[in-house]
């Protein structure tokens, strides 16, 4: 049975409700079991039954995760989670719609999807595991990687600059944005869930380290000590510009919390399509008639 | 006569186009039957344009051949398109006096019209209608008179279309109207032609229906339940998305422009999984951006409709020229041991009823669809009879039963291949879809005898498609020697073909595929039977149907290729030709051997 009677009748869930049987293939060690956590926690707060949530990932280590959860899973191609997502989320604006991915899902061959998945603005919340490093191939270069990095990709080092997640959705107009790493379980499963309660698109960057073929000093430990909580920090989180500030220290400073979060949420898509359904007179045209269109009369 | 093909060209600005619809809709409601093809140069915008309009009062498969008649407001521009608009010994071509050369001095590749008649169109429509504009409905007006083309009808449709306009325009128009009906009377041509009425006097009006593929494509998916369209502007597919961005919000329906074809293609197959019938649409190099979606598709058991309006390629080929050339992209772009079905139209109204198909296939099968469609069926006009909706069948996909949900298992090895699908919000059916190879419970797994096991599965559930009655249409007697195939948008040419043949003397049969593949082999082998010499006609230059038939079906020595690259039109005429050739060569020699002899 998944759920318990609360005293008020409504089913409560638990941690234990989103997880699966399945066994995660991550490293010991690897960032994304916290990651996984922390999901399950911000679901069991949200109360939604598993079978209400479509969660879908690209490929990459962390892309496995939907298996790891009760929902509703799936695990596509590499770097289409996001227009994957949308067609469930517009066709189906009722379920709660997770994607994840690596940052090379994200930010290399699905970073053109990015913009378009913003600017529409649908209630998915996307949870990105930067790990700077492709870790399921073992070790090659990603679009975080730092500038000089040496990996087996890139024997001499890298010879290019690092994409920016933060600084990219934001530029982009994302409305809500957050960053958080499994070094602070209370802290990510609250944006988390914060960023799945937001109403529109929610970008939530996880520093979640890879024990494997990361670099030994950006590790869970060095996180802890390293962390900047922004809510300790007095930034305000509606301001876009000092959030754009901030996100400017990507890769130097590991700042966590809500960079920015639009107090004015705006219209989602699916908003959008039911009203253009209902001015369109949705359902008052039987689809059998439909080639009545065509009779020249 | 109970067929006329008219051909008219002229600048940008002429209203070539809307010249040709308004004869297209007066032929509608008058009860005929017609095809309309345009065809424009290369610019953007103005540049030269044309049109054909065949209009007959049975059924019309073709574009037609030679022109019946041709009028040039612009004798440059109409030869600008060539063989597009064949003048012939029997043509009565009429130009406009003041975009000289005389015709009559211009050699038509050896051909001299049956009739030149010069009109000063261009003058009659400034004198009556004060206009220069007013030049096509002059011609309306001429075509009425001559050739007996509707004339009252014509009219109300003018009226109809200038009523928004000012009164001055629509008084114009009648007047230009008018002063080609005058004109006619007054210089009547030598060879009389007159159309005949398409129905007995006093029958009452039958709503034809006026469609192009591509619409009758997107109307076709909205009554097989599509709620769902993501796609990506390209030529000659983008009227589908079109179409659907006007009207499937009223059947509660979504569409999505995406950013491009991948993600349009994404977009369709989340809503898919989603529980909702879904389609994406694209033409040649769409399609391989599309095809790891496909892949997705075939592993995860998704249904989606995929359209590919074929046009000359590879790559930007030629955007606005129909081919036959992606057939083998069909079959064969998948990664992985994936059987996808393919199926193609054959004309407007084939085109509904093929949709509708595509979508109960892939509904029924758990499977991608790839509805292979080309440039001269989606961009081409036709006016085609009624079609009867109620002898259709609407396939969804098998959910599972409450009982089943107490214990799910998404992937099950059931004896048909086919696994109960839930979708997210039933309560127990909760399961991973993935790309990665999975057991019956969609748990990942790198096990080779459990993939092999799903391999089988996903192939062997297909396995019915080859027995499907609508699998093929035949026509014709048969225990006929020859055999004519073709298939897509050649098949109307064929069709044809196949009644000139009969009519030279020639003992064939036809048969058009509606499903490409998987190949249905016992519809073939039965073809074969009796055939000792055949064609396989297509709009392609390697032949890929008569390569893929020779992949998975016994054809006879004697069945050859006849193929050629696109923006080639074949003609009734030319395969009737090849036809009655070969059966002669069957009876010179007598000899059973002789099929081999057969180049």
């Amino acid at each position: 049975m998944v759920g318990d009677r609360s005293l008020e009748g409504r089913t409560v869930y638990q941690v234990k409700d989103f997880k699966s049987e399945l066994k995660p293939i991550w490293c010991p060690g690897c960032g994304d079991y916290g990651v996984v956590q922390a999901i399950y926690r911000a679901l069991a707060n949200i109360g939604r039954a598993p079978h209400d949530v479509a969660f879908v990932s690209g490929i990459g280590c962390s892309s496995r995760i939907p298996g790891y959860t009760t929902a509703y899973g799936f695990n596509t191609v590499h770097g289409r989670a996001l227009p994957i997502a949308q067609g469930i989320k517009f066709s189906r604006p009722d379920l709660l719609v997770l994607a994840a991915g690596g940052d090379g899902d994200g930010f290399s061959i699905g970073g053109g999807h990015v913009p378009h998945c913003i600017r529409r603005n649908p209630d998915i919340t996307y949870i990105v595991m930067d790990n700077h490093i492709y870790g399921l191939t073992k070790g090659q270069l990603s679009p975080t990687s730092p500038r000089g990095l040496a990996t087996a990709s890139s024997v001499y080092g890298s010879l290019e600059d690092p994409v920016n997640p933060l600084l990219y959705v934001l530029a982009y107009g994302a409305r809500f944005v957050a960053q958080g790493t499994p070094a602070d379980m209370p802290g990510l499963a609250a944006v988390i869930e914060e960023g799945i309660r937001y109403p529109g698109f929610a970008f939530i960057n996880v520093q979640s380290p890879c024990i494997t073929y990361g670099q030994p000093d950006a590790q869970l430990k060095q996180h802890k000590a390293q962390m900047r909580p922004l809510a300790a920090s007095g930034h305000d989180p509606s301001n876009r510009l000092s959030a754009m500030t901030l996100a400017q220290e990507y890769g130097d400073v590991l700042h966590t919390g809500v960079f920015y979060r639009d107090p004015e949420p705006g219209p989602t898509f699916e908003q959008a399509v039911a009203q253009r359904q209902i001015a369109q007179g949705a359902s008052r045209d039987a689809r059998e008639r439909v080639l009545e269109r065509f009779a020249v009369k | 006569m109970r067929d006329l093909t008219i051909g008219m060209a002229g600048a940008g600005g002429d209203g070539i186009v809307s010249a040709g619809e308004s004869l297209m809709t007066a032929a509608a409601l008058e009860g005929y039957h017609a095809m309309l093809t345009k065809s424009f140069g290369p610019q953007i915008r103005g540049g030269e344009s044309s049109f054909r309009l065949r209009v007959s009062t049975g059924p019309v498969y073709t574009p037609g051949g030679v022109l019946d008649v041709a009028v040039a407001l612009n004798w440059d521009d109409f030869l600008r398109f060539g063989a597009e608009l064949p003048i012939g010994g029997h043509t009565i071509l009429v130009y406009d006096t003041q975009h000289a050369p005389d015709p009559g001095g211009v050699a038509l590749a050896g051909v001299m019209p049956g009739e030149i008649v010069g009109v000063p169109i261009a003058a009659i429509a400034r004198e009556l209608a004060g206009h220069d504009t007013a030049k096509n409905t002059v011609v309306l007006g001429l075509m009425a008179q001559w050739f007996g083309f509707m004339p009252d009808t014509l009219l109300a449709g003018l009226r109809k279309r200038f009523q928004k306009k000012s009164a001055d325009v629509l008084e114009q128009n009648e007047r230009a109207f008018e002063a080609g009906r005058v004109y006619a009377t007054d210089h009547p041509i030598d060879t009389a032609r007159r159309l005949d009425p398409a129905r007995a006097p006093g029958a009452p009006p039958l709503p034809m229906l006026l469609a192009d593929g591509n619409e009758m494509c997107a109307a076709a998916a909205i009554f097989a339940g599509c709620t769902f369209f993501g796609g990506y502007p390209i030529t000659p597919s983008t009227e589908i998305m079109q179409f659907l961005g006007r009207e499937l919000w009223k059947y509660g329906g979504v569409v999505l422009q995406a950013e491009d074809e991948i993600a349009g293609a994404g977009a369709a197959l989340g809503a898919s999984f989603a529980g909702r019938k879904a389609m994406t649409a694209t033409s040649g190099p769409g399609m391989s951006l599309k095809t790891e979606m496909l892949g997705l598709a075939s592993i995860a058991e998704l249904p989606l409709v995929c359209v590919n309006v074929q046009r000359g390629g590879p790559s930007t080929g030629m955007p606005t020229k129909s081919e036959q050339s992606d057939l083998f992209q069909a079959v064969f772009s998948a990664h992985g041991d994936v059987v996808r079905p393919v199926l193609a139209p054959t004309g407007v109204a084939d085109m509904f009823e093929t949709t509708v198909e595509a979508f109960n296939i892939a509904e029924q099968y758990q499977t991608p669809v790839i509805l292979l469609s080309d440039a001269e069926i989606g961009q081409r006009k036709e006016i085609i009879d009624p079609i009867e909706t109620r002898r259709f069948t609407i396939v969804d996909r098998r959910r599972p039963s409450p009982r089943e949900l107490e214990a799910y298992v998404r992937y099950a090895l059931t004896e048909s291949g086919i696994s109960p699908i839930s979708e997210p919000g039933m309560a127990g059916g909760n399961y991973l879809a993935a790309g990665i190879e999975h057991n019956e419970h969609g748990a990942p797994t790198a096990n080779g005898v459990i993939h092999a096991r799903m391999n089988e599965k996903r192939i062997r559930k297909l396995d019915p498609l080859t027995r499907w009655r609508g699998a093929v249409t035949m026509a014709g007697d048969p225990d006929a020697p020859i055999g004519l195939i073709a298939w897509g948008s050649v098949a109307g040419v064929a069709r044809e073909a196949l009644d000139r043949a009969e009519r030279l003397g020639v003992h064939a049969k036809l048969l058009l595929p509606t499903l490409l593949y998987p190949v249905p082999q016992p519809a073939y082998d039965d073809f074969f039977g009796s055939v000792r010499a055949g064609l396989v006609v297509e709009q392609s230059h390697q032949g890929q149907l008569y390569r893929l038939l020779r992949m998975f079906v016994n054809v006879p020595a004697g069945v050859v290729s006849l193929a050629r690259s696109g923006a080639n039109p074949f003609t009734p005429a030319e395969i009737a030709e090849r036809l009655a050739a070969l059966a002669q060569q069957l009876q010179r020699s007598r000899v059973p051997e002789a099929e081999a002899a057969i180049d």
